[in-house]
This record gives structure tokens, C-alpha cells and sequence, in this order.
């Protein structure tokens, strides 16, 4: 009996072996770091100021970015709908945190009910427009509803809970995940969601349902005459990408904890869509590594050159599309399988 | 072969007008269950606009469309497959980066009552996979079944279209023109697989088809369509001896070899 279970389990491992050794390295980062500086991992423990907090932070960062890209590669990538307010899905959840815990003095599971709700709500707006217009009509319409929700956030008439340009501030997070105290915890947590919605979004585009969605982007009115009602496809998908944006956008204000009207706006929108163009569209991967490019440019690019950073990454992301059009993640696995092709012809030539 | 009078499909004054142009003009034909129905006509007949109008592509300008005595006129067009109508293009109409299999099993899936069971993996459902392979053993593609759909040759990518449409197992085919463009030497073949569906699966096929030599080889009934109306419907001997069709279409140009 436990013959095949340990041959399963090996052949598991090897199979994963990347992805597995990437997780360890992630749960082994914050105590590498600090010994790199000289601390102990007691220390790094004690949550005690230093590289390896700082580390944690980016991190942190970086897990809540590549949960937010994964959405959006969900609805672009693999659904092929080009959205351009998606900075709402992820705005909304900011929001909706901040304001809950600010004025409402909610619970942080209350809170998070909250947001989903209101997640699943805007899923459906965007949803209503779906059987009218496609394609560029879509991007358009969904510019839209995004440039109306920064207007909204941004009204004065609003600042009192939105704090209209200066951002939403002062939102006091509960002490066992406070960002400042606790933020080995919060590392850990944010490192666990983003492996589960991974794993989820991975198990959602090999289902029934991700596969029809990935027909609709290939070609809808085919999938619509195979028998296939196309709008609750695309519904599933905004809805798990509304949901996943707005969870990011949840962590994203308890680790702040302000909220910026920045991540409302359009630019918001095209930060996800550069990183899975770094990546690879549609890929999945693809959200997870592009987001750690991006944001170890950005943060490479501010600290050494300065002032012209954006101008420089600017520079960078146009060389990307130009060179590496499938991303990071699309020409490994486009290489890989010319490579394993070309092995095969290989042993064929010389039987 | 067992060909009842029963009337499996039919047409009542169905119109389509695009701003001025009549493409389909008050045009009523009735399909016989398990019969082969062929239509012919000279390019802009409106042949594929007829197709169109069946499977609810496109919405008749007036007029019904009769299913098994049931009004399917203004039905979405993602339900013709569910009533038991399956269409086929005459441009080939896939999912290009899909893989054939992948292409068949999405067809097999449709029908199915696990579209929304995003919990699972798609190869926990074995009964699509395996309808997928009958299916692709059916039209010939076994070789090819795990290569991406847009880098199979012309040929082949047809063979698909047709195992797209049987995966489902519909009772009635509408194949717009099935061989179009393929290598001559390649269409008795499939005209021989659309045969044998229809005979052994007693189905009920509607053909478009320029090939003359095929069609009158092949159909139980012909209607021939002209400037949007029907000229003339029949068996293939009494439309090839139509004086009317000679002269509009046939042009003196097929030899009747019957």
C-alpha cells in the first residue's frame, strides 16, 4: 500500500519541483535575509526593524500586486475581455476596508463580508453591459464605469469618508496583523492567500467552466453555436476576478493602511496589465512573476536612479513587448516545447 | 435506409432583407426526417443566409422556422444545438489554439450538465473525453489529436468542423459546404463519412454543395435557390432534367449521368 503512495508523492515532487523550491525559498526569505544581516532568526521573530523586515514589506507588496494581476489575467488573459477599469475591482475593496473599520468601526471578518459582497455587486454591473458590447466597445464602456468611481472617490462631497484627494487615512488595523508590529504574520498570511487563490485560479481554467471560458477568447460565436450561453462564462470570470481584486485591494489597505486615490485610476489599471505583459498573458504564472519584476524594477529603478525612474522603466516595458511579446512565463514555455520537440526529431533521426 | 414522410425540419415564408438587398426571399421548403436535403444555387443565392436563418444565427426578417412542429424562429442561437441542430461553416470556424482534442471535447461538454463545475478538473469528466475520442476516431484525426487546430492542414481543419458538430450526436447536420476548398482527391472521402453518419446514425443531413457530381450522387432531395427564392425542388433526376434550373444554373454545364 504505501508503494504507490510514495511513488505518487515522488512523482508530485518532481513534478511541482520549481514551483516547491520557490515556496520554501519564500518561507525560508525573511530568515535568510536577516541572517545576510547579521540577525538571528529570533530576532527576525520579534518583528525588530532591519533588512529583513523591509524585505517582508516588499514582499508583502509584491504578494498583493501578483493577486491583483492574477484577476486581471483571468478576465483578459483567459477570458479574453479587455477591461479597462479594473483599478475599480481593486479600489472598491481598498475603499470599502478603509471606510468600514474608519467610520463604521466594523470587524475585520465583517469587513471582509462586506467587501465581497460588494465585490460580487460590481461584478454584476460590469456583468449587465457583457451581452451588449464586446471587444473594444467593452474596454470602452468599462473605461467608463472605472473614470466614474474615481470621480466618486475623489468628490469632495464624499471626503469625509473617502478623504477626496489626500487619500483615505488613518484606518487602524487590528494589532495581531498590524503591518508595523506584526509583520512576519502578515507575510505569512498574505504568502498563504496568494498560494490558495493561485491554486484556485489554476483549478478554475482547467475546469468545465474555465475551458469554455478560454473558448469564448478563442473564438465566442463558435463557442455560443456549440450550445454554449457565453454571458454566465464570462460572468463566472468577472465575478472570481471581481472577488480576488477586491480581497487585494483589502490587504492592501491593512498593510498601508491609507488609501491612496491613486490605485482608482486609470494608471492602476494599466500597472496589471503591464505585469502580465511581463509575465505572459494568460499564463497564470505569468501575474506572479511579472508582479516581482515589476515591482523590484520600480523599487531598483526609484532608489538608484531617482527622479527619471518612470521614464527609464517607460523605456523598459516598450523593449519588453518588443522583444519578449509572449512574456516571461509565454516564451519559457513556447522555448521549453520547441526545445523537448526538437530532442524528440533528434532520437527519431537516429531511431 | 428508412425514409419516412415524416417532416423533421421546415420553412414558412422566411425573408431576410439586409436594407435594400433580399437575400432570402419568402423562401418555405419541408425536410424529411433521415433524408438527405441538398441545397445548390449559383454564389449569392443566399444559400448561407438560408443556413443562417436555420440555426438562428441570424433572425428572419419575417417568417418561421419549424422544429418538429415547435416555432424555434427567434430562439438565441447558443440553443440550436440543444434542440438537436448542429451547423457547420463553410469557413472554417474553430478555437485555433486549442488543441483538436480540446476543440471536440468542448463541443462534447456542451450538452452536458457539468459546465459549471469549477471546482473540477475538466479530465474528471470522462464521459466528454471519451465521446471526444470516438468522435476523433470518426473523422480520421487520430494521429492529429494533440496538435493545435490552426497548424492542421486545410483538409483536416474540415474533417474538425464536422467532428465539432457530431460530438453533440444532433439529429439534424446543416454542413455549409463541408469539402470547400479541400483537394479534390479528398472530398469523396469525407462525402463518404457524411454518408455513412447519416445512414448509420439515421440522421437528417441539409447540404450546401457546389460540386454537381457529388450532390446528384448523393441527395435524397435538391431545392434550388436563385436570387434569394426557390426555382425548383425535387429528386436529383427530376432537377436535373428541369429546363428552368439548365438554364439559370446548370447552364448546360453538368452532364447528366444518371
Amino acid at each position: 500500500m504505501t508503494q504507490p503512495t510514495n511513488s505518487r508523492l515522488s512523482a508530485f515532487f518532481s513534478s511541482n519541483r520549481a514551483a516547491l523550491l520557490t515556496l520554501l525559498a519564500l518561507i525560508l526569505l525573511p530568515f535568510i535575509v536577516g541572517m545576510m544581516d547579521g540577525e538571528s532568526p529570533m530576532m527576525v521573530f520579534a518583528n525588530e526593524s532591519g533588512n529583513s523586515k523591509f524585505a517582508q514589506g516588499l514582499a508583502i507588496e509584491i504578494f498583493i500586486l501578483a493577486l491583483y494581476a492574477l484577476s486581471f489575467d483571468l478576465i483578459f488573459g483567459i477570458t479574453g475581455m479587455l477591461s479597462f477599469g479594473h483599478s475599480m475591482f481593486f479600489g472598491v475593496g481598498a475603499y470599502l476596508t478603509g471606510i468600514s473599520i474608519k467610520t463604521f468601526g466594523l470587524s475585520l471578518p465583517a469587513t471582509l463580508g462586506l467587501v465581497f459582497i460588494a465585490a460580487i455587486v460590481q461584478a454584476i454591473l460590469f456583468g449587465l453591459v457583457l451581452p451588449r458590447v464586446k471587444g473594444i466597445t467593452f474596454a470602452l464602456v468599462t473605461l467608463g464605469l472605472g473614470s466614474v468611481f474615481h470621480i466618486v472617490v475623489m468628490s469632495s462631497e464624499l471626503g469625509p469618508y473617502t478623504g477626496a484627494d489626500v487619500g483615505l487615512q488613518g484606518v487602524i488595523v487590528p494589532a495581531f496583523i498590524s503591518p508595523a508590529n506584526e509583520r512576519l504574520r502578515f507575510y505569512f498570511i498574505a504568502l498563504t492567500i496568494l498560494i490558495l487563490v493561485y491554486l484556485l485560479y489554476k483549478r478554475f481554467v482547467d475546469s468545465p467552466t474555465g475551458r469554455v471560458c478560454v473558448a469564448i477568447r478563442e473564438n465566442e460565436g463558435r463557442a455560443r453555436m456549440l450550445g454554449y450561453n457565453t454571458f454566465y462564462f464570462k460572468l463566472a470570470a468577472l465575478t472570481l476576478s471581481s472577488l480576488t481584486a477586491a480581497l487585494a485591494g483589502f490587504m492592501h489597505t491593512l498593510y498601508q493602511p491609507i488609501v491612496s486615490p491613486n490605485i482608482a485610476n486609470m494608471g492602476f489599471t494599466v500597472t496589471a496589465l503591464l505585469i502580465i505583459l511581463i509575465g505572459g498573458v494568460g499564463t497564470l504564472s505569468g501575474a506572479l512573476v511579472g508582479a516581482v519584476v515589476y515591482r523590484l524594477l520600480d523599487f531598483g529603478l526609484r532608489r538608484y536612479i531617482g527622479e527619471s525612474a518612470s521614464f527609464i522603466s517607460g523605456a523598459v516595458y516598450v523593449l519588453f513587448v518588443l522583444f519578449i511579446p509572449f512574456g516571461i512565463v509565454g516564451t519559457w514555455k513556447m522555448k521549453s516545447l520547441q526545445i523537448k520537440q526538437g530532442w524528440q526529431r533528434l532520437q527519431k533521426l537516429f531511431g | 435506409m428508412t425514409m419516412t414522410t415524416e417532416i423533421i425540419l421546415e420553412t414558412q415564408n422566411i425573408r431576410k432583407q439586409f436594407g435594400a438587398l433580399v437575400a432570402v426571399d419568402d423562401v418555405s421548403i419541408k425536410v424529411r426526417k433521415n433524408s438527405l436535403h441538398a441545397i445548390i444555387g449559383p454564389n449569392g443565392a443566399g444559400k448561407t443566409t438560408f443556413f443562417n436563418l436555420l440555426s438562428g444565427n441570424l433572425e428572419p426578417t419575417s417568417g418561421k422556422v419549424i422544429y418538429k412542429g415547435r416555432d424555434i424562429t427567434h430562439q438565441p442561437v447558443h440553443r440550436t444545438i440543444h434542440f438537436g441542430i448542429g451547423r457547420s461553416f463553410q469557413i472554417t470556424n474553430i478555437f485555433p489554439n486549442l488543441t483538436v482534442f480540446e476543440n471536440i471535447r468542448l463541443a462534447s461538454q456542451a450538452l452536458g450538465s457539468d459546465n459549471f463545475k469549477f471546482w473540477q478538473a475538466s479530465s474528471h469528466f470522462k464521459k466528454y473525453e471519451e465521446r471526444a475520442w470516438h468522435v476523433i476516431e470518426t473523422v480520421g484525426l487520430k494521429e492529429r489529436a494533440q496538435t493545435l487546430a490552426r497548424t492542421l492542414p486545410h483538409g483536416d481543419q474540415r474533417k474538425l468542423e464536422l467532428g465539432m458538430i457530431l460530438a453533440p450526436d444532433p439529429e439534424v447536420l446543416l454542413l455549409d459546404e463541408p469539402t470547400a476548398g479541400m483537394a479534390s482527391e479528398q472530398v469523396p472521402e469525407l462525402i463518404a463519412l457524411i454518408q455513412g453518419i447519416q445512414k448509420q446514425g439515421n440522421k437528417t443531413v441539409m447540404l450546401v454543395e457546389h460540386n454537381m457530381n457529388v450532390v446528384m450522387s448523393v441527395s435524397d432531395a435538391i431545392t434550388v435557390m436563385h436570387q434569394g427564392m426557390v426555382l425548383a425542388e425535387g429528386t436529383p433526376a427530376e432537377i436535373a432534367a428541369n429546363k428552368e434550373v439548365q438554364t439559370a444554373y446548370l447552364g448546360g454545364l453538368y452532364e447528366l449521368n444518371v
